[in-house]
C-alpha cells in the first residue's frame, strides 16, 4: 500500500489531484466544555468555560452562548476574573490573556515566564496581580511543583511533586486582613502555605488518598476529600500542627469536588454517585440532589450564593438553583465513557464509541454513542448536538466502592434509507455471572411530535452477539422496510415490517422473516449493493450474494488468493455498484458481482484497515487504516486517488463521508460532494477537506433544509414545501445484476387477463424499452467475463494484482453503457 | 434530575383466541333459556319497537313471545298445516304469516283476530314482509313468484314471476315502499320495483340456493347467503360484487343486523352463528349453539339474542345488566369501581408521552406496553432505597408470586443488573426460603423466564450449599431438583422427536429432487401482482377456509 501510495495516481476521467490542498483539520468546538472547571464573573450573570483553545461565555440566565473567545494557539489550562469585566485565561504554553467580558474582546495578552519551563499544568489567580501556576515536575512523571509568579516573571516556587488536577490546588482564607493561604494536595498529605504569615504546614492522615481539596474564603477553614468518600473538615490548620478534624461522611466513591458556598456556611459535593450532597458546616443535615445524569467532575459556587454549577462527566454544566433544583443546563457533545469489561475480550472499537458514525439521511446529521445507554444526534453543519436520546430507558446505575456494575450499552444503530425508522442494539452484560441480555428496538420517526417512538422491542434477536445490522437502502419508502442482523450464534435474521392492523387499531410491528445459516460459518460483515436488490454476507473468507426478496443464494464468491476471514465489506456506489470491496486483517480486494471475478487485490497492508466507508455521492471509497493512514480509492481500481499520511499517534476508531449542502467549485472529485469525518480514540473530530471549502464553522452560504426535522406548527406548514432546485435529485438506482432482461414485462403481459390490460397503444412504448435495455448488460457481461479470465491466469506477484488491461477507450464505453439508460440505446437503434 | 425509571416488567402474550373489545361485549351474554317446540324454528323476527315482542313460526304456530318473561304472549293457530315466516308490522300491531296452502293470514296481536286473507298464490309462501308504508304486503311463494298486495283492499298489485325455482328469501326496503328483494333456490337475488312493473331491475348470482337476504338500512348494499357463503352486492353500482365470505362450513340459513347496523350476524347448520363487522367482513366473535341453526332474531338495542333451531328448541339470551354482573360476582365488581375510580385520578397526571407497546404472539417478539400511572410500586421504591432484600420479599407475596410471576422475575432480573441478588437472597429464614423456592420450582420451566429463574437458583445454591437446613427446605431443594430433572427429560423426548422429523423430511426432499431433475434455471418466477388499473377493477375477494 505505501508503495502504491507514492504511485502517481491515474484513473481515466478523475482530474490530477493536488495532495497540498487537502488538509486534516481538527473540529475545535466538539471539544469538551467540562476539561476545566468554570468560572463565574463577579456578578453571577455570566459563567466563562474552556473548551479546548477556545473559551465560551455563556450567560447563566438562559444558558446561551454570549461570546466565543478564540485567541490561543495551545489548550486553556485555566480561568479567572479579574476585576468586574476582565477575564484571565491561561493556556498550556503559559500564555496569558485579559478580555473584556462585556464585549468579548481582547485587552492584553503576556506571557508567563517560569526559567526553563515551557509546559503549564494549571493556573490560578488569588489576585494583586500574583498567578499560582502549576508546572511538570522535573523527577517525578504525573506530578507538578506549584510556582507562585509575580507580575508574569518573578516566579517563586511553592511545593513540589503535588497532584497535577485542577482540583487539588486550592487558596483563600483571607481572615479579614488580607493574609493568603495556599494549600495543594499530595498522594496522601495536604501541604500549606501562609504566603502573608510565612507558615508551613503539612498535615497526613490515614492511608487514604486525597482526591480535592478547597478552602473557606474568610476562615481557616479547610475541606477535603478521599477516595473513600470522606470529607475532612480541618480548623485552624494553618496554627496547630494536629488541627480539629469535622468527618462528613456519605460518599461511597471518591469525592472529585467540593466547594464552599461563597458565604461559607454550605459545602457541596460529588462524585462519581451522580449525586450532589449538600452539607451544612457545622450541623449533621445534608440535602441532596440524586440521579443528575452522569458523575460530577466539578462543581462551582456562583459569587451571590444563588446558583450553584456542576461539571459533568457527559460534557454538560448543570445549574443548580437555591431550591435544589437543575433548572438549566449546558449540554455538549457527549464523550462516550469505555465499556468496561469489554476492553480484555474485544478490539478498543469496540468498546469506544461501538456504534461508529451512522448518517441520518432525515437530518443530515450523524448518530452515535452518548452516555452508556443514551444515543447522540449531531449536526456536522451547524456543529450542534440536535438531541440526546435513551435507548436502553433504564436507571443508570452507579459502581460500588469494589465493583463494577456494567449498564446497558448501545452498540450498534442503523438508520433506514428514508430516515424513518431507527435500529438500535442495546446489549447488558455481566462477564462475572456469565449472564447477558440483548434487546432489538425499532424506533419510528414522529414528525408531529418530532421524536423518536418506541415501536418494536425485541428481547435476544439472537443468542450471541450481533455483529452487524443493516437496513435494505435503494427503496426510498416505495416498499416495506427491511432489515437484516448477522450474530456469532451463525445466523443471519430478516427483519421485515408486518402490517398488524385489525378492525380496532392500526399497527406495524417488526417481526422476524427468516433466519438463516450459511454451512456452520461465523457471518463477519454484511452489505447491501447500493439499489438493494443484492446482499453480501461474509461468511469467513467467502462471500455469500443473496437475493433480499426471496432469500435466495444467488452466488457464493471464494478464491485462493484470499483466505483470511473478511472483517469489512462495502459495496462500491455509483457506476461502480459491480464491486465488492473486502478487507481483511492484511489485505484488501474488489470482487466484481456480475462477472463472479476477483478484481484486484492489495496484500500485505501495513496496518489492518480500520474502516472502508463508501461516498454515497460519488464512486469513491475511503480506507482508514488503524496507523491512522486514509486511503481513497475508486472500487475499479487498486491505484488510490489520494493518500492521507499519519495524521497523530491516535488511533481511528469510526470514519463517515459526509455530504456537503453546497458541493465545491473545484477540487478533487471525491470532495466535491462530500467531506470524510474521522474519529480517533480520544473521541476527538478530524475532517479530511480541501482548505479552499468552508470548513464546518463558518456560516453556510444557503440556509439547509431542515423541513423534515422541523416540529409541526402553522409557521412549518407555510414554507415551501419544494424548493426549485438545479442540484441532482437523488433517484433510486435499479442496477440489473441478474436475470433475463424484460422477463418481468412478457411475464405480466402474459398473466394479465386480456380484460385487464390497459390500451396497447399505452403500454407498447413500455414494454418495447424493457425489452431493449436487454443488450447493454449482455454484452458488458460478455466484455467482463474476457477479462476476468486473464485475471485467474495472472501470477500473483509484487503482492498486488491489477486487471485493468483493457485501454482507456474501452473501459469509458464500458461505464457508458452501464450508466446511461434505455434513453441513450433507442437513440442508436433509430 | 431524572426522575427514577420503572423496573421493566416482561410479559410475554398469552397463545390463544385475542381478546377484543368484540369478544368481551359478546361474552356478556347470560346462560340462554330454552323453549322447546314441536317442530324446526322456521322463521323469528323482532317487533322493531319495545317491548321487542318475539314473533315465532314453527309448525302449524305462530307464537308471539316476550322477550323478558320468556312467555307466550300470544299464539295464533289459525293454519291448517305449517305456518310460515310471520313478520311484525313496524307498529308492532299486526302481524302476518304465510302456510303452506299458499295463502297470507294477517292477525291483529291485540285482538288474535284473522284480519285479511291474501289468496292468490299457488305453492306455499315461505316470507312475506310488510312494506315501510305499512299498508302493503309482499310475499315471496314457492310456485316461483313474488307479489305485492294492498293491505285495506286485499288485493294484489303486482306480481314477479321471473324466478325458476322456490322464493324462499325476501326483505324490503326500510326507505322506499316500492322496493323489495327476493331471493330463490335458483342461485339469483332480484331486486324488484313497484314501479316499473316489467321486471326486475337488478339481478345477480349468489351461486347456490338463496336461504336469507337483508338490506343495508342505507339501502345501498344487500347481502346473501346461502351454501356456505355470504355474498355482498353493490346495489347502486348494478349489482356489483363487493365482497364473498365463507366462514362457516355447512349450510348459511339466516342473517340478521346487530349492534345498531355496525355487526352482521349469520347463523349455519353448523351451530354457529358469527358475528362480522361490516366494513371488513372479519369474524370479530362465534356464538355456539347446540343445534343447527335455522332462524336468528337480535332485539334493536343487543339485549336479546334468539336463536331457533332446527330441533325445535328455541334459545333465548339476555345481556347481563350491572346489577346482575355485580350479583354474580360481587368481588370483581367492587375492583372494577375502584378501578374506575384510580383511572379518573391518575388521569389527571397521567404522562402522555409515555411509549404505548403492544405484543405480537407470532413470535418471541415482544412488543410491550408501558403502564401509563405515575404510580409507583412498592418493589420500585425499596429498588430506589436500594434495600434489594425488601424488594424481593414485596413480589414474593403469594398474589403477585401466583397471579403474576413476570413482576417477580422483573424485579430479579433487575437485582441481577444491579448485582444484588446475592445479597437479597442471603441470610433467608425458612418460610421466605420456600416461598422462594417454591416459585422457582413453579417457573423453572417457562421457557420465557427460563434463563432468569435459572440464574436465580444458581445463586441460591451457591449461597446456601454450606448451610445447614431445616427438613422442610431441603425438601424444597429436592423438589426443585425433581423439577429440573423432569425437563431434562422431556427436551429429551423432544430433541428425539426432532430428529426423526429432520430423517423423515430430509428423505422427503431427496425423493423430491429424484423426480424432478430439472430444478428451474433461471431466475426465479415471482408471482405477478395486478396493476393500479386492473386493481380497481377487480373486486374484492375473501376466501377464508
Amino acid at each position: 500500500m505505501v508503495k502504491m501510495a507514492n504511485k502517481k495516481t491515474r484513473g481515466p476521467d478523475k482530474t490530477q489531484a493536488n495532495t497540498s490542498d487537502i488538509v486534516v483539520k481538527k473540529l475545535d468546538d466538539a471539544t469538551d466544555i467540562v476539561r476545566q472547571p468554570p468560572v463565574f464573573t463577579n456578578d453571577s450573570k455570566y459563567i466563562c468555560i474552556a473548551s479546548g483553545r477556545q473559551i465560551g461565555i455563556y450567560s447563566v440566565e438562559s444558558a446561551d452562548k454570549v461570546h466565543s473567545l478564540k485567541e490561543h494557539t495551545v489548550d486553556v489550562i485555566g480561568l479567572a476574573i479579574k476585576d468586574d469585566n476582565i477575564l484571565l485565561s491561561c493556556d498550556a504554553s503559559g500564555e496569558t490573556i485579559e478580555w473584556n467580558i462585556n464585549n468579548g474582546t481582547m485587552i492584553k495578552k503576556a506571557p508567563i515566564v517560569v526559567a526553563g519551563i515551557k509546559e503549564f499544568h494549571s493556573f490560578h489567580y488569588p489576585g494583586n496581580g500574583k498567578f499560582l501556576v502549576a508546572t511538570p515536575s522535573m523527577y517525578t512523571t504525573n506530578m507538578s511543583s506549584l510556582w507562585i509568579v509575580d507580575n508574569y516573571t518573578r516566579p517563586r516556587k511553592l511545593f513540589a511533586d503535588i497532584k497535577s488536577t485542577p482540583q487539588s490546588i486550592a487558596f483563600g482564607c483571607n481572615q479579614g486582613n488580607g493574609s493568603l493561604v495556599v494549600v495543594a494536595l499530595q498522594d496522601h498529605s495536604v501541604v500549606v502555605k501562609d504566603i502573608t504569615n510565612g507558615v508551613d504546614k503539612k498535615h497526613m492522615t490515614d492511608q487514604r488518598k486525597f482526591t480535592c481539596v478547597a478552602l473557606h474564603s474568610e476562615k481557616l477553614i479547610m475541606a477535603t476529600g478521599d477516595i473513600s468518600g470522606r470529607i475532612l473538615i480541618w480548623h485552624d490548620f494553618v496554627h496547630k500542627s494536629r488541627p480539629v478534624k469535622t468527618v462528613y461522611h456519605w460518599h461511597t466513591l471518591p469525592v472529585n469536588s467540593v466547594c464552599f458556598s461563597s458565604e461559607g456556611e454550605y459545602i457541596y459535593s460529588g462524585g462519581s454517585e451522580k449525586v450532589m450532597v449538600k452539607w451544612r458546616l457545622g450541623m449533621s443535615r445534608k440535602q441532596f440532589l440524586p440521579r443528575m445524569g452522569s458523575s460530577i467532575k466539578y462543581i462551582v459556587n456562583a459569587p451571590d450564593n444563588i446558583c450553584v454549577a456542576t461539571s459533568h462527566s457527559d460534557n454538560a454544566i448543570r445549574f443548580i438553583d437555591s431550591t435544589n433544583k437543575i433548572n438549566r443546563a449546558i449540554i455538549g457533545l457527549v464523550k462516550h465513557d469505555p465499556i468496561r469489561g469489554f476492553a480484555d475480550t474485544e478490539p478498543i472499537k469496540e468498546s469506544v464509541m461501538p456504534t461508529g458514525l451512522v448518517f441520518d439521511p432525515r437530518s443530515r446529521g450523524i448518530f452515535f454513542n452518548a452516555q452508556a445507554g443514551f444515543l447522540q444526534l449531531y449536526d456536522p453543519q451547524k456543529n450542534s448536538l440536535i438531541f440526546n436520546m435513551d435507548v436502553a430507558n433504564r436507571n443508570v446505575l452507579t459502581d460500588e466502592r469494589n465493583l463494577v456494575i456494567g449498564n446497558a450499552e448501545v452498540l450498534r444503530v442503523a438508520v433506514s434509507p428514508t430516515g424513518e425508522w431507527l435500529a438500535t442494539l442495546e446489549v447488558w452484560s455481566n462477564m462475572s455471572a456469565g449472564y447477558h441480555d440483548m434487546n432489538l428496538k425499532f424506533w419510528r420517526y414522529d414528525a408531529v411530535q418530532a421524536n423518536y417512538e418506541l415501536n418494536t422491542d425485541v428481547t435476544m434477536p439472537h443468542q450471541d452477539r450481533v455483529t452487524a445490522l443493516s437496513f435494505q437502502p435503494g427503496l426510498l419508502g416505495t416498499e416495506m422496510p427491511c432489515l437484516v442482523t448477522i450474530g456469532r450464534d451463525l445466523k443471519f435474521k430478516i427483519w421485515r415490517l408486518v402490517d398488524d392492523t385489525d378492525i380496532y387499531r392500526q399497527k406495524e410491528s417488526w417481526s422476524c422473516d427468516v433466519a438463516g445459516d450459511f454451512r456452520k460459518l461465523t457471518p463477519s460483515a454484511l452489505s447491501f449493493s447500493e439499489d438493494g436488490s443484492l446482499m453480501a454476507i461474509a461468511f469467513q473468507d467467502t462471500v455469500t450474494l443473496w437475493d433480499p426478496t426471496s432469500i435466495n443464494l444467488n452466488t457464493t464468491l471464494s478464491h485462493t488468493l484470499v483466505q483470511e476471514p473478511i472483517e469489512l465489506m462495502e459495496f462500491g456506489r455509483d457506476h461502480c455498484f459491480r464491486y465488492l470491496v473486502c478487507a481483511s486483517k492484511s489485505a484488501l480486494y474488489a470482487w466484481d458481482v456480475i462477472s463472479q471475478g476477483l478484481v484486484w487485490k492489495v496484500g500485505q497492508l501495513q496496518s489492518s484497515v480500520r474502516c472502508l466507508v463508501p461516498d454515497p455521492k460519488s464512486c469513491f471509497m475511503a480506507a482508514v487504516l488503524q496507523n491512522s493512514e486514509v486511503f481513497i480509492f475508486s472500487p475499479s481500481s487498486s491505484k488510490p486517488v489520494h493518500a492521507v499520511p499519519k495524521m497523530n499517534s491516535s488511533e481511528p476508531i469510526a470514519a463517515l463521508f459526509v455530504p456537503r449542502s453546497n458541493p465545491l467549485a473545484s477540487g478533487p472529485e471525491w470532495l466535491i460532494n462530500s467531506r470524510l469525518l474521522i474519529v480517533d480514540d480520544q473521541q476527538e473530530f478530524f475532517c479530511v477537506d480541501d482548505v479552499s471549502s468552508a470548513g464546518f464553522n463558518q456560516k453556510l452560504t444557503t440556509p439547509i433544509s431542515h423541513m423534515d426535522s422541523l416540529p409541526w406548527t402553522p409557521f412549518s406548514a407555510m414554507r415551501a414545501e419544494k424548493q426549485i432546485s438545479a442540484a441532482k435529485q437523488l433517484v433510486p438506482v435499479i442496477h440489473q445484476t441478474s436475470g433475463i432482461q424484460g422477463y418481468k414485462s412478457v411475464q405480466s403481459l402474459l398473466e394479465t387477463s386480456a380484460s385487464a390490460l390497459p390500451p396497447m397503444s399505452r403500454i407498447c412504448s413500455l414494454f418495447m424499452s424493457d425489452l431493449m435495455i436487454k443488450h447493454g448488460p449482455k454484452a458488458v457481461t460478455a466484455k467482463v467475463n474476457s477479462v476476468d479470465r486473464t485475471t485467474t491466469d495472472l501470477p500473483f506477484t509484487n503482492g498486488h494484482i491489477d486487471t485493468k488491461t483493457e485501454d482507456f477507450n474501452e473501459e469509458t464505453t464500458l461505464q457508458k453503457l452501464l450508466t446511461l439508460d434505455c434513453q441513450w440505446l433507442v437513440e442508436t437503434v433509430k | 434530575m431524572a426522575s427514577f425509571k420503572k423496573t421493566q416488567i416482561r410479559s410475554l402474550p398469552k397463545i390463544g383466541q385475542k381478546v377484543t373489545a368484540d369478544t368481551l361485549y359478546w361474552r356478556k351474554l347470560n346462560f340462554p333459556v330454552t323453549v322447546k317446540e314441536f317442530g324446526p324454528i322456521d322463521y323469528i323476527d323482532v317487533m322493531p319497537i319495545e317491548p321487542y315482542f318475539i314473533a315465532v313460526s314453527s309448525a302449524a304456530k305462530v307464537q308471539i313471545y316476550n322477550p323478558i318473561t320468556h312467555q307466550v304472549h300470544r299464539h295464533f293457530t289459525r293454519f291448517k298445516e305449517a305456518a310460515y315466516g310471520a313478520s311484525i308490522r313496524s307498529d308492532g300491531k299486526l302481524v302476518i304469516a304465510g302456510c303452506d296452502e299458499g295463502h297470507v293470514k294477517l292477525f291483529d296481536i291485540g285482538s288474535k283476530s284473522l284480519l285479511r286473507i291474501f289468496k292468490g298464490h299457488k305453492g306455499p309462501v315461505h316470507r312475506c314482509k310488510f312494506t315501510t308504508d305499512n299498508v302493503h304486503v309482499v310475499s315471496f311463494s314457492d310456485d316461483k313468484s313474488v307479489a305485492l298486495w294492498d293491505l285495506p283492499s286485499e288485493t294484489e298489485i303486482i306480481k314477479f314471476s321471473e324466478h325458476s325455482d322456490y322464493v324462499r328469501a325476501g326483505c324490503v326496503s326500510n326507505i322506499s315502499s316500492d322496493l323489495f328483494l327476493s331471493g330463490s333456490f335458483d342461485h339469483t337475488v332480484k331486486l324488484y320495483d313497484a314501479r316499473s312493473p316489467t321486471g326486475s331491475t337488478i339481478s345477480v348470482d349468489h351461486g347456490s340456493p338463496v336461504e336469507s337476504v337483508l338490506m343495508y338500512p342505507s339501502n345501498s348494499i344487500f347481502v346473501s347467503v346461502g351454501g356456505t357463503e355470504l355474498r355482498v352486492w353493490d346495489m347502486l353500482a348494478g349489482g356489483r360484487l363487493l365482497a364473498r365470505v365463507s366462514q362457516h362450513h355447512k349450510t348459511i340459513t339466516c342473517l340478521h343486523l346487530a349492534s345498531d347496523g355496525k355487526r352482521l350476524v349469520t347463523g349455519g347448520l353448523d351451530r354457529h352463528a358469527k358475528i362480522y363487522d361490516v366494513q371488513s367482513y372479519q369474524v370479530v366473535h362465534t356464538l355456539d349453539f347446540p343445534s343447527p341453526v335455522l332462524s336468528l332474531g337480535i332485539t334493536p338495542d343487543d339485549f336479546t339474542v334468539v336463536a331457533g333451531m332446527a330441533n325445535g328448541l328455541i334459545s333465548m339470551q339476555h345481556r347481563q345488566t350491572q346489577a346482575e354482573a355485580r350479583a354474580l360476582n360481587p368481588k370483581q365488581s367492587l375492583k372494577v369501581q375502584k378501578k374506575s375510580q384510580t383511572a379518573y385520578r391518575f388521569r389527571l397526571n397521567a404522562d402522555f408521552r409515555s411509549v404505548n407497546r403492544t405484543f405480537n404472539p407470532a413470535t418471541d417478539v415482544e412488543v410491550a406496553t408501558k403502564t401509563d400511572t405515575n404510580f409507583v410500586s412498592r418493589y420500585d421504591m425499596f429498588l430506589r432505597k436500594f434495600q434489594y432484600s425488601k424488594a424481593l420479599d414485596t413480589v414474593l407475596t403469594p398474589y403477585i408470586r401466583k397471579k403474576k410471576p413476570a413482576i417477580t422475575v422483573g424485579v430479579m432480573h433487575e437485582l441481577i443488573r444491579r448485582n444484588g441478588l446475592k445479597s437479597a437472597l442471603a441470610g433467608r429464614d425458612d418460610s421466605s426460603l420456600s416461598s422462594i423456592l417454591t416459585f422457582l420450582a413453579r417457573n423453572i420451566n417457562d421457557p420465557s423466564h427460563a434463563n432468569i429463574i435459572i440464574q436465580v437458583a444458581n445463586t441460591l445454591l451457591e449461597i446456601y450449599e454450606s448451610s445447614s437446613l431445616t427438613p422442610q427446605s431441603e425438601k424444597l431443594f429436592l423438589q426443585l431438583q425433581e423439577h429440573v430433572n423432569r425437563e431434562v427429560e422431556y427436551v429429551k423426548h423432544l430433541m428425539e422427536i426432532e430428529g426423526m422429523l429432520h430423517i423423515l423430511l430430509a428423505s422427503t426432499t431427496t425423493q423430491a429432487r429424484r423426480g424432478s431433475p430439472n430444478v428451474v434455471q433461471g431466475s426465479p418466477v415471482k408471482p405477478m401482482l395486478p396493476s393500479a388499473a386492473a386493481a380497481s377493477n377487480a373486486t374484492m375477494i375473501y376466501n377464508v377456509g
